[in-house]
């Protein structure tokens, strides 16, 4: 096993882009090599050992690599981007980007994430242990598919756009979202324990279930009787009918 | 004075006859001459493969393509083209650049020298949106630019042309290449822009268009005379009608053969008929659709009044962009895609649509051949410019890549073979063997375009030529391009040297300097008693019904950077 601990040497405003950051590029070095490794810095790239107090114990694979970050992050985007296997965890909150376009590991957020979490994963898992904002597990600006695959879980709430373009993999939201959630999806899964507005709009295909309130249910949606998951009975929409979706919408 | 000798060059210049013999080349400021001192700087081609400056005839580089950014921010990451497409950070020398299908300005001007290129024309200036255009080509460095003003379905046009006054007709192309700064006539889809305002189509040469009792065909010919009167040295530039359809190259053909009896001015074609290979449809629905390009090859074989160009395919993502707003209407509700129409007020309509060319699509597969098959049915190379239409068919960074299809047989069935089985039906571009050698992509790629858009400082090597120069890594006596394809490929993405007027722009592959293209535009004289009743017209529609001004229309010439005025004389 090989931890990298990494803890800011002083607050930044001005943000981080720490899409090097990851255990594909940390595995098996010194914290000599893992210091030099560039990042940006506005406009500028520095050795990550300018930025960050690092300490490496032990020197394993990508798979046995785990990267802690003591404390607040909240300036520093993209960490753990492209990842492919290892873990990632954040004590403190997080800047956008987080876990963007991951394909295998997992990331443990202790704290609150920025908008465009997990964007474009297709695989791994990211728990998410305070509040999100906006556009989790969507694609990138112009992008036709999102979240592809992998699992993310938010163990509080979400703001709007929750899942845009999703294509496949699962999202989780123990608390509530904001508006337009699941919109123009093309699978995958989304399950919201609390409450949500105006969900799945132009969904193509893909499950949506929620467990809370929905206000503003869209009247593109046609009702098809009952359908039962894990021993619940939900309300089951198809649509979105304007798309020629056959997306189903679970309500309780 | 700057002299240069290009030592060993193995040089393949069609204009001179000249194919890959070993010779050197000399440059005084910016020109190629007979003869320089013995202070010229030398540069050591080492038997290399030498032609002159690339120039593609018809490209999307400025103007609509920055509509394509706009839709598509999805594709200033995209990198199929690793080197020539993708995110690049700055360099000491060079600005930052993103993108594939429709890469910021400045990658375009990189990217092209890097294959060697150094002029391009851009295929559709709408007369309103000129001035956006050549505000464009001003950040495209390197590059000596041009652009066709679009024309097809333009009010004051079909005014003149439905009551027959062909001499105000001329004397208005004259003020709208004059306003637009543009190079010559576009047509696309005659009468179908304004059409489309009415949410209709024309279906081909003798449809009207709604109220305006005119015909495509009528729209054609008058424009045909108009640029013939004016003696403009790019003849009109025709996208015909129900591009994209099956069956259309019946559409195609005869408006080919309208043109047989159009005498042209002066030593070029009467007629340019562009991206072709969209337009060499046979079949009559999607089902049973299949190649045309036997028949479009063969009345082309046997005329000598027009030229054309491929619009070739290249699998992975485009973006579709043209004048045609029914087309991309129609390509939009077809692929459930994202788009844009613009509606350019008495001028035109069109419209943006991303798209995705797959070999696993039995059309895609039959449109990637038709290309092809026109390419290689047509025996004469000097009748065809190479283009893929970027970023229609596929972005201009592929064109190496394109180089191997048509130069290998091997090559191409390499790709065929991963076609569906219901594809090779639809084709015959299996039973094709022919392969072009390096005389033949020079044709296509400079030599026609210097005759085409009667440059004849342009895409040769001919002493007083422009020294536009693109030196390749390939040693033409020790290669066979059937079968060494990778290396064919590798070196035309990277040219060894490209020399724009004379500086080293390009070297092994890398951006060694960014000095500012030309831009070409015509000037061509009418009689002050015509262009007086002309402006009064004009002055009238404006009006009446444009958003903008007169005064406010023109292209000043603060917008041109280094601006080359060729005047003609018009004959009234």
């Amino acid at each position: 096993m090989q931890v990298v601990k990494l803890s800011l040497k002083k607050a930044n405003k001005i943000p981080i882009e720490a899409d090097n950051v990851n255990p594909d590029n940390f595995a098996g070095k010194t914290a000599e090599e893992i210091k030099a490794i560039l990042v940006w810095h506005g406009n500028g790239q520095f050795p990550l050992g300018d930025l960050f107090n690092v300490e490496v114990e032990g020197s394993d694979s990508v798979e046995n690599t785990k990267i802690v970050f003591e404390g607040d992050v909240s300036r520093v985007k993209r960490i753990g981007q492209n990842m492919s296997a290892g873990e990632i965890e954040i004590n403190g909150n997080v800047d956008m980007h987080c876990g963007f376009g991951m394909k295998g590991g997992k990331v443990v957020i202790n704290g609150d994430a920025d908008s465009w979490l997990g964007c474009e994963m297709t695989g791994g898992e990211i728990i998410l242990n305070g509040n999100a904002s906006y556009y989790v597990g969507s694609g990138y600006r112009g992008e036709a598919c999102g979240m592809r695959g992998g699992k993310i879980t938010v163990n509080g709430n979400t703001k709007d756009y929750l899942g845009e373009h999703m294509c496949g993999g699962e999202i989780l939201v123990k608390g509530n979202v904001g508006l337009l959630p699941a919109i123009s999806n093309n699978g995958g899964k989304i399950v919201i324990e609390g409450n949500a507005t105006m969900p799945a709009s132009e969904m193509k295909n893909g499950t949506v279930i929620i467990k809370g309130e929905v206000s503003d249910l869209l009247p593109s949606y046609k009702e098809e009787g009952t359908e039962e998951v894990e021993d619940v009975t939900y309300r089951k929409f198809v649509g979105d009918v304007n798309v020629g979706g056959k997306g189903v919408l679970l309500i309780k | 004075m700057s002299e240069i000798l290009i030592k060993n060059a193995c040089v393949c210049d069609p204009a001179q006859g000249i194919n890959c013999e070993t010779m050197d080349i000399c440059i005084r400021d910016g020109k190629i001459v007979d003869s320089v001192s013995g202070n010229a700087k030398v540069i050591d081609a080492e038997g290399k493969l030498t032609m002159a400056g690339g120039f593609d005839g018809h490209t999307h580089s400025a103007g609509k393509i920055n509509v394509g950014r706009f839709i598509n921010p999805n594709d200033a990451r995209k990198n199929l083209v690793p080197g020539l497409s993708g995110q690049v950070a700055r360099t000491e020398k060079t600005r930052a650049q993103v993108g594939y299908n429709t890469p910021n300005t400045y990658a375009i001007g990189y990217r092209y020298a890097k294959l060697g290129y150094t002029t391009i024309c851009e295929a559709a200036i709408p007369l309103l949106a000129a001035r956006h255009t050549h505000e464009e080509f001003k950040e495209i460095p390197i590059l000596d630019k041009m652009g066709l003003s679009l024309f097809g379905s333009n009010w004051q046009v079909m005014e003149y042309i439905r009551d027959k006054e062909p001499e105000k007709l001329a004397a208005y192309v004259a003020w709208g290449l004059k306003a637009s700064r543009g190079y010559g006539v576009k047509i696309v889809n005659p009468g179908g822009g304004e059409a489309w305002g009415w949410g209709k189509n024309v279906s081909g040469l003798y449809d009207p268009v709604p109220n305006f009792d005119v015909t495509p065909a009528e729209i054609l010919m008058g424009l045909a005379e108009a640029n013939e009167r004016l003696q403009l040295p790019h003849s009109i530039h025709v996208h015909c009608n129900n591009l994209g359809k099956p069956g259309n190259y019946a559409t195609t053909i005869e408006t080919m053969k309208l043109f047989e009896k159009v005498k042209p001015s002066r030593d070029r074609q009467s007629l340019h008929v562009t991206h072709v290979q969209f337009n060499a449809y046979a079949g009559t629905s999607w089902r049973d659709f299949e190649t045309g390009a036997p028949m479009v090859s063969d009345y082309i074989n046997g005329a000598n009044h027009l030229t054309f160009d491929l619009g070739q395919v290249i699998f992975g993502p485009a973006v579709t962009m043209t004048a045609d707003g029914p087309v991309e209407y129609a390509n939009s509700r077809m692929l459930h895609e994202k788009w844009n129409n613009q509606d350019i007020e008495l001028e035109d309509a069109s419209g943006v649509v991303p798209l995705f060319y797959s070999p696993k699509s039995f059309v895609n597969a039959v449109q990637w051949a038709i290309g092809l098959e026109l390419a290689l049915l047509v025996k004469d190379p000097w009748k065809m410019m190479f283009t893929t239409d970027s970023p229609n068919g596929g972005s201009f960074v592929n064109y190496p890549e394109a180089f191997t299809y048509l130069m290998s047989a091997k090559r191409r069935a390499e790709v065929i073979s991963g076609f569906p089985k219901m594809a090779l039906d639809r084709m015959v571009l299996p039973g094709i063997d022919r392969e072009l050698d390096f005389y033949e992509l020079a044709v296509m790629t400079r030599g026609a375009q210097s005759k085409i858009y009667s440059r004849p400082e342009k895409g040769n090597l001919k002493a007083g030529s422009d020294a536009d120069i693109a030196i390749y890594d390939i040693l033409p006596d020790q290669i066979d391009p059937a079968t060494e394809y990778a290396k064919v490929k590798k070196a035309f993405s990277g040219a060894a040297y490209t020399l724009k007027d004379g500086n080293v722009v390009v070297k092994d592959g890398e951006i060694e300097a960014t000095p500012k293209g030309r831009i070409y535009w015509v000037n061509a004289k009418v009689p002050a008693n015509i262009d007086s009743t002309v402006q009064k017209d004009l002055d009238l529609k404006f009006k009446k019904y444009y958003t903008v001004s007169k005064s406010n229309y023109m292209v000043e010439d603060m917008y041109l950077e280094n601006p080359v005025e060729i005047g003609t004389e018009g004959v009234f």
